[in-house]
């Protein structure tokens, strides 16, 4: 065969060898038994991801320090989820299929969670949810239990609960002790706080605080001027926040640079980054935000591991942190129970957990969903303070600290 | 090299592919394997307008991203079953192609590129702000699966990028694919030979649109979901490199584009972020080193092989 | 509230005709459709944030510095990516459109997704007839005027601008007369990439600094330019009021997350209707 094109046959070659080399492709490693294989799926870009990674892998070095689970050592693999549902879908494929994981672990957006559910009961694997909050991921349980039975949620509380606890917050703090008895409420349209903004409104409404306006805007907004004009329009006197995914750090320098005239607070994800206050220049002084754990001894697990967490990664843990930590934990705790990783036997053992976790006690409800209450698992307000540090104001009896005001507003 | 030798080499991958789930018992392979042929069908409906007549769609992903929601509607909120969606969807997407392409595919210049492109992000937008329809940025999810099992949803994709694969390329084979081509060789000519440049355009893209949208449906009960990126330009791009790589015009060169990208990226997952940053590198490497692609010039030299070409 | 209203949507407009200004100079002089002009938008911002957040230079400083760099890339861009692929129009969408990929995928690497923060210039609060407005938007807008103003100045005087002038009117003309293009269009380029950084600059501190942050200026850039009229400055700043004031009224009147559909509405509306635009030299059928 005469070439007329050396370069162009170089090229053909090359393309050969390419294809030879994808055929050949990657046959998975089976795991020969041995370890226990945890698949962690979670956003790996952002904090909240990096701290699940970080803390899973804490709880893994403390449980193979102690001689493993029934004598095997545990081992993760991480699958990025982003906050895409169909990269999630993606993600969890790759776990269950290619890396063959015996448990699941993860979760931030409930969205994803949610697309992902038919493909985790189709691989017949336990999930423990770290990070969604959408009611909906475990309403399948009871409804289709023999499809939905490996579904758990073992953090954070979901956006019912977390509407419960608000309206307390509202109508005892924001309302009755300051006064404001007007309130504004807006938020992103991601499911979770669609699921929360009703239960909100009816229970505030019961309580003689008026909501004189409801918005949700969509998560990509950056320019909040219409939406704070059009909140100080309709008579608020405090603003309530619902943001994920939004872009928070946006949202506060806003409306610190406009000093517009009320108060924030509600949940704010982002606020919750302990380097958040820092990270927006100091203009997140006053706002409030709901909080599943601090350092405060919620538990006699809390503080042991906030301090271990902070000596080995050097910063404070978020949310997922402590629910990665307690997922592996209580795992770990079913599977020596069950004494196999046999989906359903360790299925029966979980619901029968009562354990203290980072965020309180942890018992499940019929649901498989995180039971709310005083005694099992509360959140906290919390408030940054002119130090740039967070102070729970809320409820009084864990108060660490005075509710303030922002500077240019004058009571 | 006689002639029948590269249709051995054809028939020997054919069979190679078809008897896949036998000796692959990885089911995350074979689902890689699904994601390529569906690709397939995109890059080559795409291949099919854009390739042969020149006029570049930037925003493919419209069509995609309208059949899988028009799936995901009419499975989840009127609980039709799932074989429906895939000609709606080529409806549907029909429907796309007809107001974006009307009013610009008669205009010369980079008009309708940029309306495609436009196209394509608004209806991204729209899924986004009409959240509670759609479902916003997380999407619809739970749609009925078109088939059980895995090995069922390879064979089915298989067979139907096989099927729209072999009808645009008789397509492009028959006298209107000449005359497509021509509208891309010199417009002006062509018009004044007396072709209705701008019916024909609209026509391939509709026929684009179709099977797109189709394909767009199909993914949707494969995935089970569907989201406002099916619309991003990611996708939009994705097509046109695949097309690139494998032989702007061909349309079969498409499908091998799609297939070896689509295998290639898989083996970067383990860079994952890196894999846009990947494409693009081999968008631009191929705008100016390889403009006529790869796969469909290497198919023809190996039809030239005797020493007399 | 109307007057607010109108302060928002001058912030508005200013910071897009700067985009949009120089999206038109490129086209008309060089009849390149630069796809990845939103990107020097978003390395206006984030080579702020290099500079001042993580080199600790002063922010003025930072600033000028940010958008001097831009500037040099686009340039660079221009004789490395654009100039060999010249003979084909969509060969040029396509680099640019890839060139842009290909930067939002390094910032990402780099940066990583979430945003960045970019300290204002200036941090007081303003009140301007009864309504509170950010120091820093105010300043965006008084900058984008004098830039703006500061462009058409040296376009009209100078003799590189008048060779620019030249060159948009007819190239091969403007050659014949022993105007160098190259030159013509380097400038060009330059000039255009740094009112996008500019823009970026003096948005960032408002603005969500991610990777993707150049995509919606880029599509109201686009948007306003299509509107106004491919290669007409006088149509883009025209345009650059229209949208920046349709878009303000959307959002407080209707629906804050209506207001990104506008710009998108727009130019498939000016496509379909009126190609050419409000001063665009008119298209062929």
């Amino acid at each position: 065969m005469k070439l007329r094109n050396p370069s162009f046959a170089r090229s053909g070659y090359y393309l050969l060898v390419l294809v030879l080399a994808l055929a050949s492709g990657e046959q998975a490693t089976l795991a020969d038994g041995k370890p226990i294989r945890i698949g962690i799926a979670t956003a790996l870009q952002l904090q909240v991801g990096r701290d699940t990674i970080d803390a899973a892998q804490l709880a893994i070095d403390e449980i193979n320090a102690a001689g493993g689970v029934l004598g095997r050592k545990l081992e993760f693999v991480a699958a990025d989820e982003t906050e895409v549902p169909e990269t999630g879908i993606n993600a969890i494929k790759k776990l269950t299929t290619s890396d063959k994981v015996d448990v699941l672990v993860g979760g931030y957006t409930s969205g994803v969670t949610l697309a992902q559910l038919p493909h985790i009961s189709a691989a017949k694997t336990l999930y423990l949810g770290i990070g969604a909050a959408s009611p909906a991921i475990t309403a399948k349980v009871k409804q289709d239990y023999e499809n939905y039975k490996y579904i758990f949620r073992v953090n954070p509380l979901n956006s019912k609960w977390l509407a419960t606890f608000l309206v307390d917050y509202l109508v005892n703090l924001v309302a009755k002790e300051q006064g404001f008895k007007k309130i504004a409420i807006v938020g992103e349209s991601s499911k979770w706080v669609q699921d929360l903004v009703p239960v909100l409104k009816g229970g505030v409404r019961d309580s003689g605080v008026d909501v004189t306006l409801t918005e949700l805007f969509d998560v990509n907004t950056s320019d909040f001027s219409p939406l704070f004009s059009k909140v100080r329009a309709s008579g608020a006197q405090y603003l309530v926040v619902a943001l994920s995914h939004a872009s928070s750090d946006v949202f506060v320098k806003q409306w610190s640079d406009a000093q517009v005239p009320l108060p924030i607070g509600g949940i704010d994800v982002k606020s919750q980054d302990g380097d958040f206050f820092t990270r927006v220049g100091g203009k997140a002084l006053s706002e409030t935000t709901q909080i599943g754990f601090m350092r405060v001894p919620l538990s006699p697990v809390t503080v042991p591991f906030w301090d271990a967490f902070v000596k080995r990664f050097g910063r404070k843990p978020v949310y997922t942190a402590g629910g990665a930590y307690d997922a592996i934990k209580v795992y770990a705790a079913s599977v020596t129970r069950a004494k196999t990783t046999q989906a359903d036997a360790v299925i029966k053992e979980l619901e029968k957990t009562d354990m203290p976790v980072t965020s309180g006690r942890l018992v499940f409800d019929e649901n498989h969903d995180v039971k709310y209450g005083p005694g099992f698992v509360m959140p906290m307000m919390v408030q940054w303070q002119q130090n740039g540090e967070r102070a729970v104001v809320w409820p009084k009896d864990k108060a660490t600290g005075k509710f303030i005001l922002p500077l240019w507003i004058k009571k | 090299m006689p002639r029948w030798t590269r249709w051995g080499l054809l028939a020997l991958g054919l069979i190679v592919l078809g008897t896949a789930p036998s000796w692959i018992d990885d089911s995350y392979w074979i689902g890689v394997l699904i994601l390529g042929y569906l690709y397939g069908v995109f890059a080559s409906s795409w291949d099919f307008m854009s390739g042969q007549t020149g006029r570049e769609n930037f925003g493919h992903a419209m069509f995609v991203g309208g059949g899988a929601y028009t799936a995901a509607f009419l499975n989840t909120k009127y609980g039709v079953s799932p074989w429906w969606s895939l000609p709606a969807g080529g409806g549907v997407a029909v429907v796309i192609g007809l107001v974006i392409g009307l009013p610009t595919l008669r205009l010369r210049g980079p008009y309708f590129a940029l309306a495609t492109l436009a196209g394509a992000t608004i209806l991204q937008r729209l899924t986004i702000i009409l959240w509670e329809q759609t479902g916003g940025e997380e999407g619809i999810s739970d749609l009925m699966p078109l088939v059980g099992s895995p090995v069922a949803f390879y064979y089915l994709a298989l067979g139907f990028m096989l099927v729209v694969a072999t009808i645009l390329v008789l397509l492009a084979r028959s006298p209107w694919g000449l005359l497509l081509r021509s509208i891309r060789g010199d417009e002006a000519a062509a018009q004044a030979a007396g072709v209705n440049t701008t019916l024909h355009k609209i026509g391939a893209l509709l026929v684009s649109a179709f099977f797109a949208g189709m394909g767009g449906a199909f993914y949707a009960h494969y995935q089970l979901q569907v989201g406002p990126t099916l619309f991003s330009i990611t996708v939009s791009i994705t097509v046109v490199i695949m097309s690139y790589v494998g032989g702007i015009g061909s349309v079969y060169g498409a499908l091998g584009g799609a297939f070896v990208l689509t295998l290639m990226t898989e083996q970067l997952r383990r860079v994952g972020e890196y894999r846009l940053l990947f494409y693009t590198l081999v968008l631009i490497a191929i705008l100016f080193f390889l403009p006529r692609g790869l796969i469909a010039p290497l198919w023809r030299r190996l039809r030239n092989g005797g020493p007399a070409s | 509230m109307v007057i607010e209203i109108v302060i928002y949507a001058a912030v508005s407009s200013a910071i897009y005709a700067m985009l949009a200004v120089g999206f038109t100079l490129i086209f008309g002089v060089a009849r390149v459709l630069n796809l990845s002009h939103g990107t020097f938008y978003a390395l206006g911002a984030y080579f702020t944030y290099t500079y001042n957040g993580l080199l600790k230079l002063p922010l003025f400083v930072a600033a000028l510095l940010a958008i001097a760099t831009v500037a040099a890339f686009g340039v660079a861009i221009e004789r490395v990516m654009v100039r060999p692929l010249r003979h084909s129009g969509l060969a040029v969408l396509m680099i640019t459109l890839a060139m842009s990929l290909l930067i939002e995928q390094v910032l990402f690497l780099t940066f990583g997704s979430e945003t960045q923060n970019v300290p204002s210039l200036v941090s007081d609060k303003v009140t301007v007839f009864d309504v509170d407005i950010s120091g820093q938007r105010l300043l965006a807008f008084g900058v984008s005027v004098v830039l703006i103003s500061g462009l058409w100045l040296f376009i009209q005087r100078t003799r590189l601008g008048n060779a620019i002038l030249a060159v948009s009117q007819d190239a091969e003309g403007a050659q014949y007369m022993g105007i160098n293009i190259n030159r013509v269009f380097a400038s060009v380029m330059g000039l255009s990439a740094a009112l996008a950084a500019a823009a970026g600059v003096l948005a960032a501190p408002f603005s969500k600094v991610e990777p993707g942050m150049g995509l919606l200026p880029m599509t109201k850039a686009f948007s306003i330019v299509i509107l106004g009229g491919l290669g007409s400055i006088r149509g883009s700043l025209l345009a650059a009021i229209v949208l920046g004031f349709s878009e303000t009224l959307v959002g407080y009147l209707i629906s804050s997350s209506l207001t990104e559909l506008v710009s998108l509405v727009v130019i498939l509306l000016v496509l379909i209707l009126r190609p050419a635009g409000l001063f665009g030299k008119h298209v062929a059928f």
